[in-house]
């Protein structure tokens, strides 16, 4: 009889073969999950360029088709929001009349800065990158930030006017 | 002798079908065994499982929506490309110019939804008539791996004709994937397969509804009625006693 | 016995005896008795089948799949639905953190249904006894139920409230 700690040839075989299986299943895993994720190629990489940081005026936002998103004057900065909701992924349109972004999908509310104001949205709007090349702005859609987490608003402007969307909620 | 009859007693005719006429009992298990698509089926079950009251066949309706589903998918496999470019247009020439093209698309779609409904009232029945206890339970658990895979299904289907609906739903439905904790941003992203809907996700979508989701699917389903053959004639002790 | 003899369909009556049927009693069918699939399965699920069948080739014959406007990033639908069987969770969506009602919620769901025959050991099948496990599964059959309606016919642009018979925003 052998002893219970001692390690029987079948017992041990046993062992590699589940070993082996195992390496097997994860290597297959991982490949399989590499091959999916998105490569670089696949994300909206082309830069889009815009007007002059000057010419964002200081009201307002300036909409961007090309590169899903919106340019708003943050003092003399120019920053480029989504138009991505940080929610669940709606377009989030400019409203005139309030002077805010609103979400139709689920009402999530943002200023002009694109700061969370009302709704189930869980952070503020995301900001997409921006540099300056001969005297335009430039936009990479690609390299998006997560906005920043709920907070108080760092600007002073209330809604200017009645919102688009109802107060459904 | 009919010609059936005449093929049956042929050469050929006993090879192909091995099962003996269903006369008495012992022919009839004899053909029920020797017969693919009936072994899918217990040879004997207890009466009262054979009437509309015990399941309300709502496990059979399933299956039946199913079928209907590959069928009617097949047909429409023909003339649909899954590219941004081509699949509306493709939904669009299926509605106008494919023969029984839009008949074949509204069977589709509606076995689709009906298919969801079935289910989910097959759960509440089987829930309902306690059928899920001991010695069933795993056979539940399976079913509710089957209601998801039907959801799945259902939901990969909405992306493919490319049109606003099926757009902001996807759109919506997978950016509810990214907040699962940690790898949510992940599966999101193989989700999708960039930074937004587009190509990469129709053909994501398109190759899990028409592959790898019916695949699954088929396995699953195979299993979930074997262990419903395997189970149909066993009773709790507890069943026994009702009886007596 | 000078009597003519009886005669019924050709054939002579001899007797006329009280009792049982040669064959029998007529039978009670037993519940628990066990009866050949082939065909007494077999036949119900065929009928069961082409009902259902029929039904969806009834249907489809009325009633087109919607298409609506080709897909455009650039514009969300207001109101932005999803199918039918998803309104419950989008109804919890406009409520809740998307963690809670997107995630958690139908996780626990999903996984407490799979636990369910493992926590319910109650081995009765139809009794009394049954009240809490009835009970649970019911306000949960009955809240999804709601939320979906809810979702699905009572909510228009904005995701604001709306009354079906006003105004119908429902899509499948
Ligand atoms: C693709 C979806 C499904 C199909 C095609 C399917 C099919 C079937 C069929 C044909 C039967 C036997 C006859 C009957 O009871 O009607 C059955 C039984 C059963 N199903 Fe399903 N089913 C599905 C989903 C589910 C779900 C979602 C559940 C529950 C979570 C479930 C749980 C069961 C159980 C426990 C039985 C055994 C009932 C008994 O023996 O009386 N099934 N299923
Ligand atoms: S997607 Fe914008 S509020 Fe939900």
């Amino acid at each position: 009889m052998t002893h219970n700690n001692e390690l029987s040839r079948r017992k041990f075989l046993t062992r590699m073969w589940a070993a082996g299986g195992g390496l097997m299943a994860a290597a297959g895993a991982w490949t399989g999950w590499d091959l999916l994720r998105p490569s670089a190629a696949s994300s909206l990489t082309a830069q889009v360029k815009t007007l002059p940081p000057q010419a964002v005026p200081a009201t307002g936002v300036v909409e961007i088709k090309a590169a899903r998103g919106y340019l708003t004057r943050e003092g003399d900065q120019v920053i480029a929001l989504s138009w991505k909701c940080p929610h669940l992924g709606c377009r989030v349109p400019w409203c005139e009349s309030s002077q805010e972004f609103e979400c139709p999908c689920h009402g999530s509310v943002f200023n002009r800065l694109g700061e969370y104001r009302a709704g189930p949205s869980p952070r503020n709007m995301d900001r997409l990158a921006t540099t300056v090349v001969d005297g335009s702005l430039v936009i990479d859609p690609g390299n998006v930030t997560p906005g920043g987490p709920l907070g108080p608003e760092t600007i002073d402007e209330p809604p200017a006017g009645p919102r688009c969307i109802g107060e459904g909620h | 002798m009919t010609i059936g009859k005449r093929f049956r007693a042929s050469t050929l005719g006993r090879s192909v079908i091995r099962n003996p006429n269903r006369v008495t009992t012992r022919d009839r298990a004899a053909g029920h065994w020797s017969n693919f698509f009936l072994h899918i089926y217990p040879v004997k079950i207890r009466r009262k499982e054979i009437y509309f009251r015990y399941s309300w066949f709502l496990g059979v309706a399933s299956l039946a929506l199913f079928g209907s589903l590959v069928v009617s998918g097949i047909y429409l496999m023909f003339f649909y490309v899954p590219s941004p470019t081509t699949a509306y247009g493709n939904i669009q020439f299926i509605q106008t110019q494919v023969p029984f093209g839009q008949y074949i698309r509204n069977v589709h779609r509606w076995s689709a939804h009906f298919m969801v409904l079935a289910v989910a009232a097959h759960m509440a029945r089987v829930f309902y008539r306690g059928a899920y206890k001991s010695p069933r339970e795993f056979n539940w658990v399976i079913g509710v791996v089957l209601l998801v895979l039907t959801l799945l299904l259902s939901f990969t289907g909405y992306l493919l004709p490319w049109d606003q609906l099926a757009y902001w739903a996807v759109t919506v439905g997978t950016s509810m994937a990214a907040y699962v904790p940690i790898i949510g941003e992940q599966v999101s992203n193989v989700l999708i397969g960039g930074q937004e809907v587009g190509s990469a996700t129709l053909i994501r979508f398109y190759v899990l509804h028409v592959a790898l989701l019916p695949t699954v699917g088929v396995v699953v389903i195979a299993l979930h009625l074997w262990r419903w053959r395997k189970d149909s004639m066993l009773d709790t002790e507890h069943d026994q006693q009702e009886a007596m | 016995m000078a009597e003519e003899p009886l005669v019924v369909e050709g054939k002579r009556v001899l007797g006329v005896v009280p009792g049982v049927p040669p064959v029998g009693d007529r039978k009670i069918p037993d519940e628990q008795e066990s009866v050949m699939v082939w065909p007494h399965l077999l036949v119900r699920h065929a009928v069961a089948a082409l009902a259902v069948l029929l039904l969806v080739l009834i249907v489809a014959i009325f009633f087109d799949a919607p298409l609506r406007e080709i897909a455009n990033p650039a514009v969300t639908p207001n109101p932005e639905k999803a199918p039918w069987y998803f309104a419950g969770l989008q109804e919890l969506l406009s409520h809740y953190h998307p963690l809670v009602a997107g995630i958690l919620v139908p996780g626990t769901v999903v996984l407490g249904a799979m636990a369910l025959p493992y926590l319910d050991r109650n081995p009765d099948r139809h009794g009394r006894t049954r009240r809490v496990a009835v009970a649970t599964f019911t306000i949960f059959l009955v809240a999804w139920i709601i939320l979906t309606i809810i979702g699905f016919a009572f909510r228009g642009p904005d995701w604001g409230w709306v009354w079906p018979w006003n105004a119908w925003y429902g899509e499948l």
